[in-house]
């Protein structure tokens, strides 16, 4: 309009109609926009709360579920023990006081403990009711005490072989059921699950002598599996999981990521390097059992490697992880930018001097993303190694990568598939401490990738 | 003074329009080249002036001849600047003060060129005037007057060629004021030549060639003015010709 | 067309093709030529980037490539270190020679020609570490240099010629992506300096500057023809004029024509770049 300003009276006359239709025009379009603008803020607003209510909703689901597991696992990390009064008596322990130490020593160690214990217990329960105890009410009174108790007191009196015939306090675990039983709220007497009235009363009794006491279950973490709940700890199926990642992230790191550089910045583009694509995007998506069979076949069968060794479940977790790793990893190389690989080249650096000095490090975070992802997965696999023989119910805590081992997750299932009531809380603990390590794994990976990308 | 004292240092030129201040250096180079090279042709045409004038108030043919001669490094050194100019209007895009410098240029070297060309024209007519006797006889008298103006053209044009080296307005503004001096002078020597040509019919020729050589003067003090116009241009960014003092 | 008889000025010390030049008007040859390229010819698959294009680049004096989005001219600077062999697609025929050499010979290793022949880019484009590392890569990875005092040395010297040292002579060890574009890409003439070229290609190096870093770059690139052959691709033919002793018109992938710069930037031969540089439709 300010062009109009014009010396010619024709020209303005010329001008004025025309700013008429411009100015109406305009605000038909400002109406316009105003009507519609309505519309749209009502779409934006919509889209914004669905967005925000699925974020709550997969927050609470998540909160929910730890909260779950959190108040089931509870329990188990603590565990009730009893203090008795052992009556080392040689006799009872079949064994000859008289003779030297050396050979006394040697008998303490085969002595049958088993009376002691009974005898022992016996002992106070009569006494303190005045009454000789039934032939039932003994089996009753002994199912009180964990099976360990006797390997309890023996510990005890061979650290210290000069307690021998003498009456000394010792503390001993009390049975899963008892523990269970004493960790829910009953009354006092009352009778619980497969805790029988009589052994309510005798509960009731150690109680008020103040002979039962909760303790911190340190056995979960220092103990294999075991039959009995009060015994059974995670630490074999924890150091089977660790040899097992070790053995993975040693095998598929390395390989996925020069697999992915080889692919991205060396293979040549036809045909072959296709086809291995495409079966690479396929091998991610094959349901992990499979794996399983194919290590079973191949690796056990035909290589003849130890069945449940980490070795094993490693590798086939290798081959697992490898096409998320590759995949994460070359898309992490693509994202590199090409001005980097120029600027290289343009010095005269070679392919490799480009890969390796300014290609790798610049995709690392990307590609310990990739790795982490694929890690996790095989963190929290089960279907691929229970066919190699991972699942075998192991006592020993697994020292190298050929020994025989579960993993967590088989420790998790097996655990559930147990009707001891007590292996409930253990599953939820386990659950936790799986969890836990996954944490610590993303923790440790998102420490890497910020000091990678500082670089 | 001299002009050539004054102008051969760059203090007042270069540090008034920052001409050292370019990120290029060498386009730094190239205006101060510029600069120097419209100095030197400023000098010549000093010269040619000075020099055409004492060839016609001493009738001297031998120095007329030279100035004619030089006036072929007068128009040489237009073209250079010329050319010179054209390349830095190329390859710099110049803006603002370096625009208005190379605009400057261009003009003034257009002017001074005019200025050599009315050199000629001294030169020309002291060889006519040093065959005759006029100015022992009848052109005493005007020759004086020619004498005093030339000495005022000549003052003017070296406080202009002062003036630019040092980009001193003031005294641009004070030359530009003074033009209607020469104005009035020129009219004084020609109302003299006409009453001589009218007195003596015989001379009507020598006097009409002194007439020529008192307009050439006029036309080098207006070509001088115009060169303070630049300046102020060139400096303040105004306008100042045709009496636009604003 | 007029098209200049150009086969007087050949020069005779090397041997070259002959030169058909039907598409080129002005003079292509120089006095004393550091790279000579005769009928280069750069197809993409099927398709032809470059016809028949022959130039000589004059030793220690900047050679503009101009010409319009597409030409080629961006294409034709990295066939002379050979930048285009990392495109798969990409074939070069015809004569490139530095000093006399054919560059795409053989027994040729490119990362040799690198050396020699260094290249800036247009955008600003440092190594993510220090930018002592970003200086001393070049060097290291051709093993110039056994210890850290020459090493030193050369990262100074460079930082120095490229006009840098001072802005960065305190903070060496911070990263070279932290400095400001034209430092930036001023950090980058510097790498390339570091391994002693003979020649800089530089391909558009100002174009995601602003004026003031643009002047810098500009002056820079004056001051280095001292000692380097300069080629540089350019979309603003301000620049070209500004930096350049000669200009090449590039236009669909032919070299139309070529010359001084104050030449084609005062009276061009052709019509096609006059419509060019004056900005009329081609």
């Amino acid at each position: 309009m300010t062009n109009s300003i014009d010396n010619s009276p024709a020209s303005s006359r010329n001008n004025s109609p025309m700013s008429h239709t411009e100015a109406s025009t305009a605000s038909s379009t400002t109406e316009k926009v105003a009507l519609s603008l309505k519309k749209r803020h009502q779409k934006e607003k919509r889209f914004k709360s669905i967005g925000l209510f699925a974020v709550l909703f997969g927050f609470m689901l998540v909160v929910i579920l730890i909260g779950d597991i959190t108040s089931k696992a509870l329990p188990a990390f603590h565990q009730h023990w009893v203090k008795l009064d052992v009556n080392y008596q040689s006799d009872w322990l079949s064994v000859d006081d008289s003779s030297t130490q050396q050979v006394l020593a040697k008998q303490l160690k085969s002595a049958n403990y088993r009376k002691v214990l009974k005898n022992s217990v016996y002992q106070m329960f009569s006494t303190s009711t005045g009454k000789k105890l039934s032939r039932k009410e003994k089996r009753q009174l002994f199912k009180l005490f964990s099976t360990n108790a006797e390997f309890t007191i023996k510990d005890a009196l061979i650290a210290a072989p000069n307690q021998l015939n003498k009456q000394v306090t010792v503390w001993v675990r009390l049975d899963d059921d008892v523990d269970s039983y004493l960790k829910e709220d009953f009354a006092v007497g009352e009778a619980g699950l497969r805790i029988t009235k009589q052994q309510a009363m005798w509960l009731a009794q150690l109680a008020t002598e103040a002979r039962i006491e909760s303790r911190f279950n340190v056995s979960f973490f220092t103990a294999s599996d075991s039959r009995e709940p009060e015994l059974a700890g995670i630490k074999g199926a924890l150091m089977g999981t660790l040899l097992t990642m070790f053995v993975t992230l040693l095998l598929s790191f390395p390989l996925g990521v020069a697999g992915a550089l080889y692919l991205e910045e060396f293979a040549p583009k036809n045909r072959i390097t296709d086809l291995i694509e495409i079966n690479i995007n396929n091998l991610a998506a094959v349901p992990s059992i499979v794996f399983g069979l194919l290590g079973l076949a191949v690796i056990i069968n035909l290589f003849g490697l130890p069945r449940s060794a980490p070795l094993v479940g490693g590798i086939v977790l290798t081959l697992m992880t490898l096409p998320t790793i590759i995949i994460a990893s070359r898309a992490a190389i693509k994202a590199v930018p090409p001005s980097l690989r120029e600027a290289a080249l343009g010095l005269g650096a070679s392919k490799m001097q480009v890969t390796f000095s300014h290609v790798l490090p610049q995709a690392m975070p990307g590609i310990i993303t990739g790795a982490i992802i694929g890690i996790a997965q095989a963190l929290g696999e089960t279907a691929p190694l229970l066919m190699i023989g991972m699942v075998a119910f192991i006592v020993d805590v697994p020292t190298s990568i050929v020994d025989s081992s579960t993993v967590l997750p088989v420790q998790i299932f097996l655990w559930a598939d147990s009707p001891e009531r007590a292996f409930l809380a253990k599953t939820s603990a386990a659950i936790l401490v799986l969890l836990t390590l996954l944490l610590v794994i993303n923790v440790t990976a998102t420490v890497l990738r910020s000091k990678f990308e500082k670089k | 003074m001299t002009t050539s004292e004054k102008t051969s240092s760059p203090s007042g030129f270069t540090s008034k329009l920052h001409l050292d201040k370019h990120i290029s250096r060498r386009f730094n180079e190239e205006l101060e080249q510029v600069r120097t090279l419209v100095m030197k042709m400023g000098e010549l045409v000093e010269q040619q002036v000075n020099d055409g004038l004492s060839a016609v108030l001493n009738a001297d043919a031998t120095l007329a001849e030279q100035v004619i001669e030089r006036d072929k490094k007068v128009n040489s050194m237009e073209l250079e600047i010329d050319e010179y100019c054209t390349q830095i209007l190329a390859r710099r895009q110049p803006a603002a003060s370096d625009l208005r410098l190379i605009v400057s240029v261009i003009k003034s070297i257009t002017d001074l060129e005019r200025m050599g060309d009315e050199a000629v024209k001294f030169g020309k007519n002291a060889i006519k005037l040093a065959r005759g006797n006029f100015a022992e006889e009848e052109g005493a008298r005007p020759l004086v007057e020619l004498k005093h103006l030339g000495k005022h053209i000549s003052e003017t044009l070296n406080t202009a060629l002062i003036a630019y080296a040092q980009m001193d307005t003031d005294a641009a503004y004070k030359i530009i004021e003074n033009d209607n001096i020469i104005d009035e002078e020129f009219d004084n020597i020609s109302r003299l030549l006409v009453t001589k040509m009218m007195e003596n019919p015989r001379e009507i020729k020598n006097a009409l060639r002194v007439t020529w050589c008192a307009r050439a003067l006029e036309r080098i003090g207006d070509h001088t003015t115009n060169l303070c116009e630049y300046i102020v241009y060139l400096v303040e960014g105004k306008d100042v010709r045709h009496g636009n003092m604003n | 067309m007029n098209t200049i008889d150009i086969k007087q000025n050949e020069p005779s010390q090397v041997e070259l093709n002959q030169v058909e030049l039907t598409q080129t008007v002005g003079n292509i040859y120089a006095d004393d030529a550091k790279m000579s390229i005769r009928n280069a010819n750069v197809h993409y698959g099927d398709k032809q980037a470059i016809h028949n294009v022959s130039l000589d680049l004059a030793k220690n004096q900047v050679t503009a490539l101009i010409g319009p989005s597409g030409c080629g001219k961006s294409t034709f600077l990295r066939c002379l270190n050979r930048m285009n062999d990392t495109i798969d697609i990409c074939r070069v025929t015809g004569q490139l020679m530095l000093d006399g050499e054919d560059i795409y010979a053989k027994e040729l290793d490119p990362v040799l020609l690198r050396a020699r022949v260094g290249m800036v880019f247009q955008k600003p484009n440092p190594f993510p570490k220090s930018i002592y590392d970003n200086v001393a890569y070049g060097a290291r990875i051709h093993g110039l240099t056994n210890n850290k005092t020459e090493l030193d040395e050369i990262v100074e010297t460079s930082l120095q010629k490229a006009g840098l040292f001072n802005e960065v002579k305190d903070r060496l060890k911070d990263p070279g992506t932290g400095l400001s574009g034209g430092q930036q890409q001023r950090l980058c003439i510097a790498r390339t300096i570091a391994v002693s070229p003979e020649v800089i290609l530089m391909d558009e190096p100002a174009s995601a500057l602003d004026p003031i870093a643009t002047a810098i770059i500009e002056e820079l690139i004056d001051e280095l023809k001292e000692k380097y052959t300069i080629a540089i691709v350019t979309h603003s033919m301000q620049q070209a004029a500004r930096v350049s002793q000669h200009t090449a018109y590039f236009h669909m992938g032919k070299l139309v024509e070529m010359g001084k710069t104050e030449d084609i930037f005062t009276r061009p031969s052709h019509k096609l770049t006059e419509n060019y540089i004056t900005g009329r439709f081609g």
